[in-house]
């Protein structure tokens, strides 16, 4: 008698969404099984990456996260543009950290100015990560959403205070939303069935679980991500068969791991391989539990995931 | 029938905080008088950790109720001391809420039960704490029953409370309650069983968190539930717990067995409970959405 291999049988798909608008817009999702799985289903999207470009001159990354962008930090649409032209970045993801009222506090117009330029320096898919305080994030992007009419940027975080707002803008100006909520499945679904129930179409959704680097909580992001996509799959849990999205590369490189000198921790290696390997690592993680999107920070961490890809969708 | 004891004599409430601090007798024996009237078999009297002076209020507490109502009380304190002044005052029934594995729990409270002959609730609750599956909770009713019994108390006199979790944060947890729940009348049969029912909506929006206490309730009188600790003003899950909706009970029941009704069929009452159903079955992923969804 042949053996029969077991197979999941599935009945949910995730939504496929379009990233951006124009030649370069991509589309994600689309899966009929867990990541990879192509013995039991499709995944004929590819996960897409995004390089990080900041608004402000970061002061506090290792000389290894620096080096491959030192000449463009404190210009955000020369530091797309790098991204884009010299490490051929699919996607960026401008990090709007300066806008932190616990920090430079920078208003939402100078906001919009520095997402405008960027905007006109690339023609990639553009995601805009705010500071993740919901009042500020509500201000700034409106003026962003406003300013950027139409052009499908994918606006975030947006969170349970502030989904109303953000999500009125997202609809009249034609933007995707980034629903975040904290490690927690119930609440996901609870703010997917508030935006749609604001109007939102299902094409312009995608989850932000929350995401942790490795060692710190990454399991447990990871467990959060794989529930949600059984519910999706096998549960027909139609409220969470959206795209997720992993903003990890900045919570690799804040680690006390990532940031080490090789005389701080002369037993940990090399400090610039030992960076590059936990952000690919994290990442590696992350596309196994069902991320979509990744934003990271380093060309070889980046170069090592679309390595891994091409090999395990290589079918 | 299942029988209800009321939760809502309870130190965290702002009112009968405030009475018990200040030894006023009116709110708690208006409460203890409207839940008696309301139908509850026992009142709970839940003075909380009460470290300081709690064998002092509890004596209060009990005697104070007592002037208005004949029902049995639950003593419910994690400080042994208080539990003991309950007893001493109590002249009727009492129910001893609760005894865990936890040793110190063990040493203090099981001869108490034996020398006040009072009923006892065995929390499932160890040393490691929360039970983590269906599996662990049996280990432990074992282990309770057989210390108990060895103590000198039958087995008769030991609700078992296999503990509900909040739906909003695990719904494996919920599941093994249940499959527990269906076990317990062959790991310790003759033990009663008892939940403290309102845990299982803890962390949903406050005015939804009758529609999963009382779906809930339903769903554990399917393995015979023998008793439950309840909000003592939801008359309609009082209603429930006394053998009445027979029709919304059996569309419950059937769900469990593995009927599934025609949704598009049911009046808006049996849609309320299909829905709280399959959420509290796994069967959908809970959110605070549920019944709109």
């Amino acid at each position: 008698m042949a053996l029969e291999i077991p197979k999941v049988s599935y009945s949910g798909k995730i939504k496929e969404i379009v990233l951006g608008k124009g030649d370069k817009a991509l589309t994600v999702g689309g899966e009929t099984s867990y990541p990879f799985y192509l013995f039991e289903g499709q995944m004929s999207l590819k996960p897409r990456i995004a390089m990080e470009v900041y608004d402000s001159t970061p002061e506090d990354w290792p000389p290894a996260a620096l080096e491959p962008f030192a000449d463009v930090v404190s210009d955000p649409a020369a530091w797309a543009k790098k991204c884009v032209d010299t490490y051929g970045a699919e996607m960026i993801a401008l990090q709007l950290v300066s806008t932190d009222p616990n920090g430079e506090n920078r208003s939402a117009e100078e906001a919009a100015a520095v997402t405008k330029k960027v905007v006109e320096a690339v023609d990639v898919p553009i995601i805009i990560w705010g500071c993740n305080n919901a009042e500020k994030d509500t201000e700034v992007l409106r003026k962003i959403a406003e300013d950027c009419a139409g052009r499908n940027l994918m606006i975030g975080p947006v969170t349970e205070a502030n989904y109303k707002q953000i999500g009125a803008v997202a609809i009249g100006y034609e933007h995707t939303v980034i629903a975040s909520t904290p490690i927690d499945i119930n609440l996901a679904k609870q703010l997917n069935i508030l935006l749609g129930n604001l109007g939102v179409p299902d094409g312009r959704i995608l989850i932000d679980p929350t995401t942790g680097s490795l060692g710190y909580g990454l399991e447990y992001c990871y467990s959060v991500m794989e529930r949600i996509r059984m519910a999706a799959l096998t549960q027909e849990d139609e409220r969470l068969q959206f795209p997720m999205v992993c903003n990890l590369g900045k919570e690799v490189w804040k680690t006390k791991e990532a940031k080490q000198s090789r005389e701080e921790a002369p037993k940990l290696g090399d400090p610039v391989k030992r960076g590059v390997l936990m952000e690919a690592a994290t990442a590696q993680l992350l596309l196994l539990a069902g991320a979509d999107i990744l934003i990271m920070r380093h060309p070889e961490a980046i170069g090592l995931i679309k390595d891994m890809l091409n090999d395990l969708l290589a079918a | 029938m299942v029988v209800c004891v009321a939760e809502n004599i309870n130190i965290m409430s702002k009112t009968i905080g405030a009475a018990i601090k200040e030894r006023q007798a009116k709110p708690i024996q208006d409460m203890a008088r409207d839940i008696t009237r309301a139908g509850a078999d026992y009142l709970d009297l839940n003075i909380g950790p009460a470290r300081k002076g709690g064998d002092e209020t509890m004596d209060w507490l009990v005697k104070t109720v007592r002037e208005v109502t004949d029902l049995p009380l639950s003593l419910d304190t994690s400080n042994p001391a208080a539990i003991e002044a309950g007893l001493k005052a109590n002249s009727g029934v009492s129910l001893i809420n609760s005894i865990s594995l936890q040793p110190e729990r063990l040493e203090a409270l099981l001869p108490m039960a034996v020398k006040y002959n009072a009923d006892m609730i065995g929390l499932l609750w160890s040393q490691e704490g929360m039970p983590r599956d269906a599996n662990e909770r049996a280990a432990h009713c074992v282990d309770i029953v057989y210390k108990a019994n060895e103590a000198g108390i039958p087995t008769e006199k030991i609700w078992i409370d296999p503990i509900a979790t909040p739906i909003s944060m695990d719904i494996n947890q919920v599941l093994a309650g249940l499959e527990f729940m269906s076990m317990l009348l062959e790991i310790a049969p003759g033990a009663k069983s008892i939940v403290g029912l309102s845990n299982i909506s803890n962390g949903t929006p406050h005015d939804l968190r009758h529609y999963i206490n009382r779906c809930y309730l339903i769903m554990l009188m399917k393995y015979g539930i023998y008793s439950a600790i309840v909000d003592g003003y939801d008359e309609e899950l009082l209603t429930i717990a006394k053998g009445g909706m027979v029709e919304i009970v059996n569309l419950v029941h059937g769900m469990m067995d593995g009927n599934e009704p025609a949704s598009k069929d049911l009046s808006p009452k049996e849609l309320e409970y299909y829905k709280t159903a399959r959420v509290l079955m796994g069967k959908t992923l809970y959110s605070h959405s549920w019944l709109t969804v």
